[in-house]
């Protein structure tokens, strides 16, 4: 084992922000791109998913439809789409621009369906007291429905964040440099040490989706302590 | 708009499409089913709590998750070459080494995934169905048999589905090292006509029919397994 070989000064450093000045890269971009999909699919897919719950019947058609066609291919063939296609139409994405917009449609699609199940999970009950109370449909949907729905679905939430932290690493298909890129780079420099190489890539995203995970749960049990405690910010 | 020019896909672009299908459906099946049996025996040494094994048991469930699949399939690839004795990989390259490593890094990943839905599954059939099981003098291999897998099987279906179809969909990634799979040959008629509209579609096509057919006979192994329900008033 050569473990003195792979972590040399140099090596952590590109693993952990890439060549920085300039690209950006390494963790660093993995992170990045990580929490950007996860803020923006989350945005899209709740759209999608409240859509699909209760919107007309053309929009759930179309929502319906978007998931299930999103649902049923690889994220790789969505990010081939969104990297190689468009140069036939007289456009050059860039890479980062591709994988996240490929990452965001694709995780969109799994959070409308886990943002459904929360939407089924609400109690008749929430609803009629927010009726009953003189609440507005929409005031209804704003305070009951959707922070009870938002609050179920925390842990399958979760599951969906850590394959989008886990899906990042199909950027590296395209050449984006971030954490497995830079791995495959310092691999390709060694060659004779890719046991150490990709095992400390192995032990880096376990760690991070760990601690994703752990995060997570801590801002469940925030959540249910206010709720609990019935501290509700006014 | 630009015009698509469907003829790349005859001859010689489409035999690679149909090479690389093949391709796919075997890599899926050998994985899917390494995947069930690593998945099986993971979740049932999980359920029953053997201490000793606990460890590595869960050791093993959380790093096959919680590890990208790619990294994965370049973390067994890199290293079998440097593990395995010479004698193995000669045997292994007759076979097309990336297949071996591919398949065995995607069974390992959706086996740790599976290994959790068993013992969620099994954690879900009540106490009182072994004790009763007992009480009308049942062995082990017919409580198996007749009362555990009968129900394990009808909870666990719909998710052991959504599993296999993911795991369809990841085989796309062994294009990474080199599997001729149908996403590689894809990419390869693009690389060498610069028309990769057409093969694009036509493998999206593929994983979507593929897909859709999967969820769907999984909906119907689930109203197989339902068929004898009776529902205790």
């Amino acid at each position: 084992m050569n473990w003195e070989l792979v972590f040399t000064a140099n090596n952590i450093r590109r693993l952990l922000i890439g060549d920085f000045p300039p690209a950006l890269g390494g963790v660093a971009l993995t992170l990045t791109l990580a929490a950007l999909g996860i803020v923006a699919s989350t945005i899209i897919g709740f759209a999608i998913g409240y859509a699909r719950f209760a919107g007309s019947r053309p929009v759930r058609w179309l929502a319906t439809g978007y998931v299930e066609f999103l649902r049923n291919i690889p994220l790789l063939i969505l990010i081939f789409w969104a990297y190689f296609a468009p140069p036939y139409f007289g456009y050059t994405p860039s890479k980062f621009g591709s994988v996240l917009v490929a990452l965001v449609l694709f995780n969109a699609a799994y959070i409308a369906e886990v943002l459904r199940s929360g939407l089924l999970s609400v109690p008749v009950g929430q609803i009629e007291a927010a009726r009953a109370v003189g609440m507005s449909p929409t005031q209804q949907v704003l305070y009951v429905v959707l922070p009870i729905a938002a609050y179920n679905v925390i842990p399958a939430l979760t599951g969906r964040y850590i394959t989008l932290l886990k899906n990042t690493s199909l950027a590296f298909l395209i050449g984006l440099t971030e954490l497995t890129e830079i791995g495959r780079q310092i691999n390709n420099r060694l060659l004779t040490a890719p046991i150490e190489v990709y095992a400390t890539l192995l032990l880096i995203y376990f760690l991070l989706n760990r601690s994703l995970s752990a995060g997570m749960g801590l801002f469940e049990d925030r959540l249910r302590f206010n709720r609990v405690f019935c501290r509700f910010a006014k | 708009m630009i015009k698509l020019d469907w003829s790349i896909l005859l001859g010689d672009g489409g035999e690679r499409l149909i090479e690389g299908a093949k391709v796919t459906l075997q890599l899926a099946a050998t994985s899917l089913v390494l995947a069930l049996v690593l998945g099986f025996l993971f979740g049932v040494v999980r359920w029953l709590q053997i201490r000793p094994l606990e460890p590595i048991c869960w050791l093993y469930v959380e790093f096959s998750r919680n590890a990208p699949p790619l990294v994965q399939i370049l973390f067994w690839y890199f290293s079998a070459t440097v593990v395995l004795p010479g004698w193995a990989i000669v045997i292994l390259r007759d076979y097309g080494f990336q297949f071996v490593a591919a398949s065995f890094a995607l069974g390992v990943y959706h086996s740790g995934f599976v290994a959790e839905i068993v013992r969620g599954g099994l954690n879900a059939i009540p106490r009182g169905q072994y004790e009763a099981a007992q009480a009308i003098g049942f062995t082990i291999p017919q409580t198996v048999g007749s009362i555990l897998m009968p129900q394990l099987l009808r909870v666990i279906m719909p998710m052991l589905t959504s599993e296999a179809v993911s795991l369809v969909k990841n085989t796309s990634l062994a294009l990474a090292i080199g599997v001729t799979e149908i996403t590689y040959q894809a990419r390869y008629i693009d690389v060498y006509t610069f028309r990769g509209v057409e093969a694009l579609l036509v493998v999206t096509a593929f994983y979507l029919v593929t897909c859709l057919a999967i969820a769907g006979c999984g909906s119907l192994l689930q109203r197989f397994l339902q068929r004898n329900r009776r529902i205790a008033a």
